[in-house]
């Protein structure tokens, strides 16, 4: 059963193409990682699979329905980011309280627990809250309403390192409890990858790959040695990143083709063959210009 | 599969419509502020006759609670705007929600404080009176209202209120729909004020005016502002229906 079924999607803003002919899939009692520059399209994405905003082409199907206006997609999908809007005149024990009413299946148990844990004040207000205690407070929410489909967008801005290991923690354990559908939005790969199953990496709007993060940390290798040997091995093949090292050596990152004699050819011709972090591929792969910083401030 | 949870539009606003009569405290406390404020002005009278000859005076000052009716109305105009704005409509995004179930819990809370504000507009003359009696250093007279006379009262101030929250509904509704509606709305209104002072007979507007609001009969009243606020409130929710948020 898939949860959310997308094709064409293409979203307009002005001039400007937030989502441009994305289609893929999710598949139900996932944990799959969004993954994507600055801009590249991952809020647009996930507010219009909330039903907060309306698709210009193309078509999505959230649980195989519209998500747009749609209450059964309201009540089954929980959005979360650091813009949560929480009524001003309540505090946080009372939008617990609110919360418990509108989800079925909220689990307030969880929710006190994790106040507490957090060590959150019955009396205080939302809004006085800083930056990571909201986003930790966002979490308690998006956890406990328990929702078929839950959505976190960016959820560990401003949380300091230990808060954010715990969240990951929380949110693992409470899949286990309850399995559920997880789609988590970050740019840093690195820390959610070890809770994913399945990474879904966006680029200017569209979808560059959709695979199970295993197959991901063995999706390219790195090769270096002098630049004509580098070179040479390069020939033909998928290259996703390279750059001089010193005067005649070079470093390329390739796409894995799985090919044993191709490694032993470059043993051979004296290249050192590193393994690529999953996070530098999705690195490699979004960048949007050839190079790198460096090369701003080289002046002819 | 996981089941899902199913819920009707009909649970949805009742329990937004519950939710909001927590969470929109201020407005009831607005009321509050916003009808004392009345109350205090209606200290000067809302009109005054005096005849006076060689040997005696007498002025005679009449008080009453329609400062006080006004002010409401006024609160009521506000407070629909309000409620319009972005903060608010996110807040009910928070929950379950869709554009239909957030208007009709919003129309649902509007007329529930039409009438809170009609029904205490209406008991602020009886503060008035005992503040006269206490405070009043002259003759203080009045005459017993009938129930019936105070029923029609009610209703009448209620529709009066709720005329004035539907239409800042849809005012608020326009300017979230584009902004320029914030400049262009007052702007025709004092627009129309003008043009209606500057020609002696009356315009249009003035005399759609006096059709709706100048009605002497209760039923027809109720017909003409029942319709005229379904209108508003309808076109508000037809307009915000495809509008995005958060």
């Amino acid at each position: 059963m898939n949860i959310i079924e997308c094709s064409s999607l293409t979203k307009v803003y002005g001039a400007v193409k937030a989502l441009n002919n994305l289609s893929f899939e999710l598949q139900e009692n996932k944990i799959t990682g969004l993954i994507g520059r600055n801009g590249a399209g991952k809020t647009t994405l996930l507010k219009i699979i909330a039903g907060y905003y309306r698709e210009t082409l193309g078509e999505i199907k959230v649980f195989s329905e519209k998500p747009f206006n749609n209450l059964l997609v309201s009540a089954n999908v929980m959005y979360i980011n650091d813009q949560m809007n929480f009524p001003t005149a309540l505090n946080l024990k009372e939008i617990l309280n609110v919360s418990s009413t509108f989800y079925e299946n909220w689990n307030h148990e969880l929710a006190d627990r994790l106040f507490d844990y957090f060590a959150f004040q019955q009396t205080q207000q939302y809004n006085n809250l800083s930056k990571g205690m909201k986003s930790t407070f966002n979490m308690i929410v998006g956890l406990s309403a328990r929702c078929a489909l839950t959505v976190f967008d960016e959820p560990t801005t401003g949380m300091d390192a230990g808060v954010r290991k715990d969240f990951y923690r929380a949110l693992l354990k409470d899949y286990i409890d309850f399995p559920r559908t997880i789609l988590l939005s970050s740019h840093h790969l690195d820390e959610i990858e070890d809770i994913l199953e399945d990474v879904l990496l966006i680029k200017d709007g569209t979808k560059l790959l959709h695979i199970p993060v295993e197959e991901l940390k063995e999706w390219a290798i790195g090769v270096q040695g002098s630049s004509a040997a580098v070179n040479d091995w390069i020939k033909n093949r998928e290259v996703i990143h390279s750059k001089n090292v010193g005067l005649d050596r070079m470093y390329a990152v390739v796409k894995q083709n799985g090919s044993e004699s191709e490694i032993q050819r470059a043993k051979e011709a004296g290249l050192a063959i590193t393994p690529i972090s999953s996070s530098d591929v999705c690195v490699y792969l979004t960048s949007k210009n050839k190079g790198g910083i460096d090369d701003v401030f080289i002046k002819d | 599969m996981m089941s899902l949870s199913r819920i009707s539009l009909q649970e949805v606003v009742k329990k937004q419509y519950s939710y909001k009569f927590r969470s929109y405290i201020q407005v009831f406390l607005s009321l509050v502020f916003i009808q004392m404020l009345g109350i205090l002005f209606s200290f000067n009278g809302v009109g005054m006759a005096g005849t006076s000859s060689s040997t005696f005076e007498i002025d005679i000052h009449f008080y009453s609670s329609d400062i006080v009716v006004i002010f409401t109305m006024l609160w009521a105009f506000i407070t629909s705007i309000l409620i319009t704005t972005q903060a608010y409509r996110n807040d009910d995004f928070a929950f379950i929600t869709n554009r239909l179930s957030s208007n009709l819990s919003n129309m649902l809370f509007l007329l529930t404080i039409s009438m809170v504000g009609g029904l205490t507009a209406l008991l602020s003359s009886h503060v008035i009176r005992i503040l006269m009696y206490v405070l009043g250093r002259s003759e203080y007279l009045y005459t017993t209202t009938d129930v019936s006379e105070w029923i029609i009262g009610f209703i009448a101030t209620v529709l009066y209120i709720l005329i004035c929250s539907a239409v800042g509904y849809f005012f608020g509704t326009l300017v979230q729909l584009h902004k320029v509606f914030a400049v262009l709305l007052p702007v025709a209104f004092f627009g129309i004020l003008i043009v209606g002072a500057g020609t002696m007979n009356e315009t249009i507007i003035q005399e759609g005016f006096e059709f709706i609001f100048k009605e002497t009969s209760l039923a027809i009243f109720i017909v003409k502002i029942g319709v005229l606020a379904a209108l508003l409130f309808t076109g508000s929710a037809l307009m915000s229906n495809r509008m995005e948020v958060r």
